[in-house]
């Protein structure tokens, strides 16, 4: 494992979404990488993103050819548009598979899934 | 100056495709075909001095165009693999004619094709065969279905936006089943289709149905690009490619600019320029359609109709051979089959079929031009052609 993919990883066991953040080009990258890829000089910063977003668009998995996968169906793949500019494919999960729509207000959670944290979106509700 | 109007189609060849080859491989698929362009163009094994070959499904890629060119006996004086997934037969068209231009090769076999694993996709070292190292990081822990998620959520997207709906998407898979029935190697040319069979296909991955997905399969295609000039056999009108164009935006589709515009748009403006055409210009198309959604888009972004207005142009145009925008006219890969991993030289294949006027039953009666585009990944790579009759 790379040292940015390992900062990525340790991050979200604490249960927090780090982004890398270029500080010429003034934006959030996702995924992370050596290089910024819009300057693209290396030296990235790590950042704390709100992990607030909204779901850009989504799918929902009846059928999952992945055995570790098979006693999850239905489950919510989407993409969510975080506030920072970020668009990162995920989990919606504690959300019905009927109640799912593009634009919904979504919140960070994280999930254990083959022994390790995993980012996942939850629906924004205002008690959070 | 290089001028792709100088390049011409001369020979195609292509198997009927199949769910059941026992006993072959995709080297065996590929000569099959490459026999029967070269004998369509009117040439010898030896005349031929260039090859570019699609990416094979399940064997070894390690210097597949060498591995082509010893099975085959050819000895080129240039050859190479082109691998962009779903455009690579497109693509292999355009760098063909570069390759003939440039003085590098006479003759270019183009190559596409091979045996269909069915259960390639079914298992986690299959899934992840054909993944980036991004997309096995931060994609298959959240349990993706390969292509089928990115264009479901494309899908999705486009109808939140632009409210299309699973009828229109349906219609474009129906007019498909209509164009296959009328021809003979399609894959599914028995019963005709309609939009509610559609619509109660199961879904497969929410809200894509089973009958607007593609059929993977076995088969092969090839087709011989040349210099437009005095050919030693004639035999069918040459086509001639006017222009063509290209363009890459990303590769995982979480990674888009955008979900509903596609880089389709770009690659057409820049087959149009180098064409100096416009799209009242063209009379037929060749789509590629992996899905119902990709051809919707396609139709927006290349111009046939505006952004958001692909629902409801599909719903009143007749797709069909009969009808006044002709769009794979031979089932698409929807109907006709997807041969191996990269189906697209059927689209370049019946286009020329069309322009030569050698289309049998589904012959469109406007076949001066055609627009055939090549689609890799999740609209990932974008090349267009822009062929003419000669």
């Amino acid at each position: 494992m790379t040292d940015y993919q390992q900062t990525y990883w340790e991050h979200i066991e604490e249960g927090s979404l780090w982004l890398q953040y270029c500080s010429h080009c003034q934006r959030y990258v996702f995924y992370p990488r050596r290089h910024c890829p819009y300057c693209p000089r290396e030296n990235l910063e790590w950042r704390q993103t709100s992990g607030q977003g909204r779901v850009h668009s989504y799918t929902l998995v009846r059928v999952s050819a992945l055995p570790e996968f098979k006693d999850l169906v239905p489950y919510i793949y989407a993409l969510v548009d975080l506030v920072e500019g970020i668009r990162i494919p995920t989990n919606i999960i504690e959300c019905a598979v009927d109640q799912v729509r593009v634009d919904m207000p979504v919140t960070l959670a994280t999930i254990k899934r083959e022994g390790r944290a995993l980012p996942v979106f939850k629906p924004f509700q205002k008690q959070n | 100056m290089f001028r792709p109007e100088h390049s011409v189609i001369l020979g195609i060849g292509e198997l009927k495709p199949s769910l059941d080859v026992k006993g072959q491989i995709s080297l065996d698929l590929l000569a099959r075909a490459a026999v029967l362009a070269i004998q369509d163009a009117g040439l010898d094994k030896g005349d031929i001095d260039g090859l570019l070959v699609c990416p094979p499904s399940e064997d070894s890629y390690f210097l597949w165009p060498s591995q082509v060119a010893e099975y085959l006996q050819l000895s080129p004086t240039f050859m190479n693999m082109v691998e962009l997934g779903g455009a690579s037969a497109a693509g292999c068209i355009a760098r063909a004619s570069l390759m003939v231009a440039a003085g590098l090769c006479r003759y270019c076999l183009c190559l596409s094709g091979g045996i269909w694993d069915p259960q390639v996709f079914n298992t986690r070292e299959g899934k992840t065969a054909v993944m980036s190292q991004a997309e096995i990081d931060y994609e298959l822990p959240y349990g993706p279905m390969g292509f089928n998620s990115g264009y479901a959520m494309i899908a999705r997207r486009h109808m939140h936006e632009y409210g299309t709906t699973a009828e229109q998407l349906a219609k474009i898979a129906v007019d498909q089943r209509t164009n296959a029935l009328a021809n003979p190697d399609a894959l599914f040319n028995r019963q005709p289709l309609s939009i509610q069979q559609v619509l109660d296909s199961p879904i497969v991955v929410d809200p894509l149905h089973l009958l607007e997905i593609v059929r993977p399969c076995s088969g092969a295609a090839a087709v011989i690009v040349g210099n437009k000039g005095p050919h030693r056999a004639p035999a069918h009108t040459p086509v001639i490619l006017r222009g063509f164009g290209e363009a890459y935006t990303h590769n995982s589709i979480a990674y888009a600019p955008s979900l509903t515009t596609s880089a389709i748009k770009a690659a057409g403006e820049r087959a149009f320029r180098m064409a100096q055409l416009t799209v009242k210009d063209i009379d037929l198309v060749s789509l590629y359609d992996c899905y119902t959604i990709t051809v919707l888009i396609s139709l927006e972004d290349l111009g046939f109709c505006h952004k958001g207005e692909g629902g409801r142009f599909v719903e009143r145009t007749d797709l069909t051979y009969k009808g006044n925008l002709p769009c794979n006219t031979h089932g698409g890969q929807l109907s006709f089959g997807q041969p191996s991993f990269a189906g697209g030289m059927s689209h370049v294949i019946e286009a020329v079929r069309q322009l030569r006027g050698e289309a049998g039953q589904r012959q469109v009666s406007n076949n001066r031009r055609a627009l055939v585009n090549g689609n890799g990944g999740t609209m990932s790579t974008q090349c267009c052609l822009i062929l003419e009759r000669g």
